[in-house]
């Protein structure tokens, strides 16, 4: 019996020192949990979100950027347009491969300036191969090279994303304008569509954005580039909050060759559905089945 | 006996599961707030211009401004006094003004484009004279493809809005990227330098490892 | 009345087992001990991860899943593996593997657990897991294939623990076992366990722009490794318990074990083989992947040692298997054994998940090489399965041996430790 005594008083020292052992190598989450709002833990998904929720959550990021990056931001929600729906093509003939479009989106989209991310990469190719073995994203030299053509990937905002239908939580879908984007506040961070997508489309933050204040684009949108929490996927949204309002993708303007276009596929008047109808356009690998948005055409 | 066992046992196991499952349900019938969608574009409000640059109507002086500004000089402080020299063959006749002008633009001549006499002004290929302005007219003559495509909206580039029913845009001119003495568009250094590829955590971060 | 009565002695006693399961020899103290430890510098790192970002992992965008991925992919082979005794036992009334076929369930509660820990550390935001809860969130089912995965490894850890623990009950209780109770859910665990370890390699050979993944062949792979290493682990297992608490195990279920390893070990060599060829035969862009692993690509090699141990672990575990000496000598065995359980991890986890990713779908070549934190929170959730399957079977074992029953006295617990001071001396 005394044995037995004995042996739970040992028990319960043993539990108690593994508690407090515990406690000890946890103790680094209570840096986690300060960073972690009720409000933002229990934010139900976009789709479900009222008007007036919607509010109150665009003037909770707002605050929480101005204290977290020193910054006075308007995040908004722009909806997509009635009978809109977009498309880009980018002409391969004039592409230059000098990144102006890489850079911009640094920019506009508010990009982590320490890995100095990007939604686009551009890929040198050997002139007369499509393949993209051959390509090299890593060049650093004048061009255009000679023998050399450049191809920017971008997201190609799929009609049969691969990326859509693997998400387990619905955190990523098409909207009705074709941009597919990203719910940062419901993705779980599993990355299953980065390795879906085949056009490495999508970036994930391996660590909390830093961009200094004065560099923030204060010009913001919910779903596309407001400053992305830590451990969530992001994409390439064809700058939505710029193009739901009638403006032009900021890689567009910053292409100091035109090659790219952009606009209203159900437009018959707009330049898009002019270069689809008029030049030899082709996707991306479409043998997956993928039924891209974003083409390429050669003028020569 | 046994038959109450087992049924005690099927109630323990399911009807919490079952009930957990059906108030699940339940909240999960469709709950999406349907979707507004921005009013279709109205009428066409937007304007559409193209740009002029300056090198259309004025040169580098070379000197610079109290600013700091390079200092342009219009083309007709000097084309206008002056008593209009011959033409030159090639851009090597230049001594005086322009020199070092650089020409690589197929077998043309100056005056394929200039007027001979007024060579601040250009001239179709019909003779009919055509303001410095109007360049793209000019160009349009041989680059017929690259012309339609502009129309289109497919070549050159382009600033401001895609719908213009929501505001302005600005298209570049010819001339805003290709120099017409030397057409071929420039080279240059790619920017955004390639980096490495692993998001490598702050120096901060290591120190807890 | 009976019904109310199971709905607090169920869980009376399952604590009981669970306050039996802190006694043990000093060895037990030891083991514990030390896994705890082991446990606690993953729980460290892992709260470190969670803070700083998953940053600290050698994952980039090029190569977004690593170590964790690959020992998730394992574990569930393990725990679909687990199950093969199960139909031994119950197809062909093997009655020497119905006493042990619990002990298979046990391994493949405890493989589905630390699959589960491997998914959870592995993700961005752990916090929002809520948002996979049908109904609750928005569980994307049946489209993606994450969501059945999820559907099947909870399924398939509820299967098991309502098999083990009813039969555990049943036998504490001295009552016989309800055939209707147990038996189909028996039955359904079996299809169950192919259905996990499909479904998982569905996950990535439903991807098209992953080809060296985009194979039909995945799933019989997984499905044959898995018969490999649940056995194999199985086997191993089946001599620790002996040797520790003496309980009576006959040679009749590592026998049947080894001779079903025999089949897959050559099996899966076999479609190893295939693939290889597939990919080399036809070359080009599809056989980047495979060429990076065997032989290293565009002068990249992380990855060639690992799979030529991996290749070779597999095909000595095949050779000492099918030696007339694995019969006589436990000891070939068990080093076939631990090279087929060492081979397959390989294989399947570092050999298969990040061939997938390099080239990148853009053909980039960026390699990972895991970082110390991946290691700690691996070696941390390895330790807590171990733990875990080391207390299940502890406590299940007394139960099973009816040296703890309902009618016998509390004092049953002495008596237990009794035993284990016995066995450990």
């Amino acid at each position: 019996m005394n044995d037995f005594t004995r042996r739970t008083a040992l028990k319960g020292a043993g539990a108690t020192l593994g508690a407090a052992a515990f406690a000890h190598a946890m103790a680094p989450l209570t840096e986690w949990t300060k960073d972690l709002s009720l409000d933002e833990f229990l934010q139900r998904h976009y789709k479900e979100l009222t008007p007036e929720e919607m509010k109150v959550i665009l003037r909770r990021l707002e605050e929480e950027t101005k204290q977290e990056y020193g910054r006075d931001v308007t995040i908004q929600d722009l909806p997509p347009q009635e009978g809109v729906s977009f498309g880009y093509a980018l002409n391969l003939s004039v592409c230059i491969g000098c990144r102006k479009c890489a850079e911009a989106c640094h920019q506009e989209n508010n990009h982590d300036r320490r890995t100095g991310n990007s939604y686009i990469r551009v890929l040198e190719m050997e002139q007369g191969s499509l393949d993209l073995e051959r390509g090299n994203a890593d060049y650093d030299h004048a061009v255009p090279a000679p023998g050399k053509y450049y191809l920017p990937v971008q997201c190609q905002q799929c009609d049969n994303a691969p990326c859509v239908k693997v998400c387990p939580v619905q955190a990523t879908w098409k909207e009705q304008d074709g941009v597919v984007v990203v719910d940062y506040n419901w993705c779980i961070g599993c990355r299953y569509c980065e390795a879906a997508c085949p056009y490495h489309a999508r970036r994930f933050n391996w660590s909390k954005p830093e961009v200094p204040a004065e560099e923030i684009n204060p010009d913001q949108g919910y779903l596309s580039n407001r400053i992305r929490p830590q451990g969530v996927v992001e994409k390439c949204t064809f700058c939505l909050h710029r193009t739901r309002a009638g403006r032009l993708p900021a890689c567009l303007e910053a292409c100091p060759t035109g090659a790219r276009v952009f606009g209203n596929l159900l437009d018959p008047k707009s330049p898009i559905r002019w270069v689809l109808e008029n030049k030899r356009v082709f996707v991306l690998k479409e043998e997956l089945g993928t039924r891209p948005r974003f083409f390429y055409f050669f003028d020569k | 006996m046994d038959t109450a066992l087992e049924d005690g046992v099927a109630a323990t196991s399911s009807i919490p599961l079952l009930s957990v499952l059906v108030a699940l349900t339940l909240c999960g019938c469709d709950r999406d707030v349907p979707r507004r969608l921005q009013p279709a574009p109205g009428a066409s409000t937007g304007v559409e211009t193209v740009l002029v640059p300056e090198k259309l109507t004025s040169i580098e002086s070379g000197e610079v401004d109290a600013r700091g500004q390079p200092l342009r000089v219009p083309c007709v402080s000097c084309h206008s006094l002056k008593e209009p020299a011959r033409m030159p063959d090639g851009p090597e006749a230049l001594q005086e003004f322009h020199r070092g002008l650089q020409f690589r633009h197929g077998e043309l001549a100056c005056t394929s484009c200039h007027q001979a006499d007024a060579p601040q002004s250009l001239h179709l290929a019909t003779g009919e004279p055509l303001p410095m302005t109007d360049v793209m007219t000019l160009c349009s003559q041989c680059h017929g493809p690259q012309a339609r495509d502009f129309r289109a909206g497919a070549h050159g580039g382009m600033t401001g809005h895609w719908d213009l029913s929501r505001g302005d845009r600005t298209r570049n001119n010819c001339v805003s990227c290709h120099d017409p003495h030397t057409p071929k568009y420039a080279g240059a250094l790619p920017v955004m330098p390639p980096r490495p590829k692993h998001p490598s955590p702050t120096p901060e971060d290591r120190s807890h490892e | 009345m009976a019904a109310s009565r199971h709905v607090l002695d169920y869980p009376r006693f399952l604590g009981r087992l669970l306050w039996m399961s802190t006694d043990g020899s000093w060895r037990f103290y030891v083991w514990m001990t030390v896994l705890t430890a082991i446990c606690l510098v993953g729980a460290n790192a892992w709260a470190r991860q969670l803070v700083d970002g998953m940053a600290l992992t050698g994952m980039s965008d090029h190569v977004s899943w690593g170590l964790y991925v690959a020992n998730f992919t394992f574990g569930v082979g393990l725990a679909a593996g687990a199950v093969m005794m199960v139909i031994p036992a119950y197809l062909y009334h093997d009655h020497e593997m119905h006493d042990v076929t619990l002990v298979g369930e046990l391994l493949a509660v405890a493989a589905i657990a630390l699959s589960l820990l491997f998914i959870v550390v592995d993700m961005g935001h752990p916090e929002r897991a809520w948002h996979l809860i049908p109904g609750v969130g928005r569980f994307n089912w049946p489209v993606s294939m994450l969501t059945w995965d999820v559907v099947v490894l909870n399924g398939y850890l509820l299967l098991n623990l309502h098999v083990c623990g009813y039969l555990l009950y049943m036998r504490f209780l001295g009552q016989k076992p309800r055939k209707r109770w147990y038996l189909p859910f028996v039955f359904l665990s079996i299809f169950w366990a192919v259905s996990i370890h499909s479904v998982t390699a569905f996950l990535y050979s439903g991807l098209g722009g992953r080809p060296f993944w985009n194979s039909a062949l995945l799933a019989p792979r997984f499905i044959a490794s898995a018969f490999i290493t649940g056995p194999a682990f199985v086997i191993l297992l089946l001599q620790v318990i002996r040797k520790f608490t003496g309980l009576p195990i006959g040679e009749g279920p590592g026998r049947t074990l080894t001779s079903v390893m025999r089949v897959t070990v050559l099996l899966n060599l076999f479609m190893l083989g295939s693939e290889v060829f597939t990919a080399f035969y036809t070359g080009g862009a599809h056989a980047g992947p495979a060429q990076y692993l065997f032989f290293g690509l565009h002068g990249h090699h992380a990855l060639v040692p690992w799979i030529w141990t991996a290749v070779a672990c597999n095909v000595a575990s095949a050779v000492l298997l099918h030696l007339p000496a694995s019969r006589r000598h436990v000891t070939v065995l068990n080093v076939a054994c631990v090279l087929a359980f060492v081979g397959v991890w390989i294989e399947k986890g570092m050999g298969l998940i990040i061939p997938g990713f390099v080239p990148s779908t853009l053909h980039e070549m960026v390699e990972y090489v895991p970082t110390v934190t991946e290691w700690k929170i691996t070696a941390g959730i390895w330790a807590f399965g171990l733990m875990l399957l080391t207390v299940a079977v502890k406590v299940a074992l007394p139960v099973l041996s009816g040296q703890l029953a309902s009618h016998s006295a509390p004092k049953g617990e002495p008596t237990s430790q009794e035993k284990e001071h016995r066995a450990a001396a």
